[in-house]
């Protein structure tokens, strides 16, 4: 197994407050990794470091390198919205395009990449619909408002709508807190099979859920990476007190 | 702050140190009785059956807590752990029981099958040693005393196979008397290696690591 991800002695800020101190870390190819850690821990914060969309927050910085594939995503030249394409990201907040369809929704990144021969958008809308498990329920509803899906389904939607432009690497963001518990189990589902054939980082503060879907996790606590290693050992047998300490509930 | 999930381990740990209490007892009570050819079978059983119903609800209790509090870390393997460790209590009651009734069954008067030379005094004595050790290592999740417990497997072992050499040297011995012994040592034996177990399931509990503290002596195969 190689690492899609090198971060390399990453510091962030929201102007002067330090929210990501020296954080070290690779994240596997083709594995889930979850990142966990108590609110205002820099959960957050670090997978936005990640696609570099912390910078878009005004006063917000960061230090260090980010490696993709070796190359840092913060050198000269390197073109955010490139980097946005090849790391693509799911929300907290289910947010598919109100006003367009269940099609449009998907085809947007497409379209906005310059595709415009409809039977490849089609297809690719098709194809990216099937990876997040959603075709065969809106199939025969595709000009349907992308708003009148259930809670589960547009959040299935905004996936297939991140993996419409075939990104490397798929961030999310709590991407359950707002689901129901079956409309979550779908969606844990859907990150293990993704995990196969894509580098999936998730940050959630349902543990559990870190638990269940992810090859890796780690701990952050303060701004400060306290313990990355397999989930397995991080729930069974932390090495860190703190990891202890909150896995278990003593705090946060 | 105490947690939701405190109060199921608490319960868990009472019900495992109630266990505790009841097992040594059981298995001092048989053994003692054993060295002396008292009757004890049947305060012997209901103690036995006693401490099964406790290990069920030991796992009854265990499988709620995960149910319900989805426990992890130190929490999970304290579960884990009380789990084993209820059936290893259980399984002192039952050979405890099981030597109560060896003299009965054999139809054998206890002082015809004693031979001096057989020092089976010493290995009831080092198993109620083990026994006591691994209550306590229970009680106090105290890594030394896990140890101590590996310690004394080792010793157990060595008298047991010193036993099993003597036997076979033993002459005139009559077969209802070689299967009396036999059988007594082997439950003694078998004790112990649950000890053995007990051990290795506080050191998990403590340290998070799997060992094993059965040492394998040279002439077992």
């Amino acid at each position: 197994m190689s690492y899609k991800i090198e971060i390399e002695d990453l510091n962030a800020w929201f102007g002067n407050n330090h929210v990501l101190k020296d954080i070290n870390m690779k994240i596997r190819e083709n594995a889930v990794t979850a990142i966990i850690g108590p609110s205002g821990c820099g959960k957050t914060t670090l997978i936005r470091c990640l696609n570099r969309m912390h910078e878009l927050v005004p006063g917000a910085r960061i230090s260090g390198r980010v490696l993709l594939d070796g190359r840092d995503i913060y050198s000269d030249g390197v073109d955010p919205v490139t980097v946005r394409r090849r790391i693509g990201m799911v929300f907290q907040k289910p947010n598919p395009f109100p006003m367009m369809s269940v099609h449009d929704n998907v085809a947007a990144g497409l379209k906005l990449n310059g595709m415009k021969d409809k039977q490849r958008l089609d297809k690719t809308v098709e194809k990216s619909l099937k990876l997040a498990i959603l075709w065969d329920e809106v199939q025969k509803e595709l000009d349907k408002s992308g708003a009148s899906l259930s809670g589960g389904q547009q959040q299935r939607l905004c996936i297939a709508r991140a993996l419409a432009v075939e990104p490397e690497v798929i961030l999310m963001d709590e991407p359950c807190s707002a689901l129901d518990p079956t409309a979550t189990a779908k969606i844990e589902k859907l990150i293990r099979t993704l995990g196969e054939s894509y580098t999936v980082v998730i940050v959630t503060h349902n543990m559990q859920q870190a638990a269940r879907v992810a090859d890796f996790t780690a701990f952050l606590y303060l701004g400060e990476l306290v313990e990355y290693g397999d989930t397995s050992t991080i729930f069974e047998n932390p090495r860190n007190k703190l990891t202890e300490n909150y896995i278990t509930g003593k705090f946060g | 702050m105490s947690r939701l999930i405190d109060t199921g381990l608490e319960q868990l740990s009472r019900l495992l140190f109630k266990m505790g209490d009841l097992a040594e007892k059981t298995v001092s009570l048989s053994l003692d009785s054993y060295m002396e050819g008292l009757e004890v079978q049947d305060k012997v059983r209901v103690w036995s059956e006693t401490l099964v119903a406790l290990s069920e609800q030991v796992e009854e209790k265990a499988i709620e807590i995960i149910a319900r509090y989805q426990p992890v870390a130190s929490d999970l393997r304290i579960i884990e752990s009380y789990m084993k460790i209820a059936y290893d209590l259980s399984r002192y009651g039952r050979y405890a029981w099981d030597i109560t009734f060896i003299y009965k069954r054999l139809n054998v008067n206890s002082a015809d099958c004693m031979f001096p030379s057989l020092p089976i005094k010493e290995l009831k004595e080092k198993v109620q040693d083990i026994v006591h050790t691994s209550i306590e290592a229970v009680r106090k999740s105290e890594i030394d005393l896990a140890k101590k417990i590996g310690e004394i497997e080792n010793e157990v072992d060595a008298v047991y196979y010193e036993c099993l050499d003597k036997l076979v040297e033993q002459d005139r011995i009559t077969t209802k008397c070689l299967i009396t012994n036999l059988l007594f040592i082997r439950h003694l034996e078998r004790i112990a290696d649950h000890a053995s177990y007990i051990g290795e399931s506080i050191t998990y509990l403590v340290t998070g690591e799997r060992i094993s503290l059965r040492g394998r002596m040279s002439n077992e195969s």
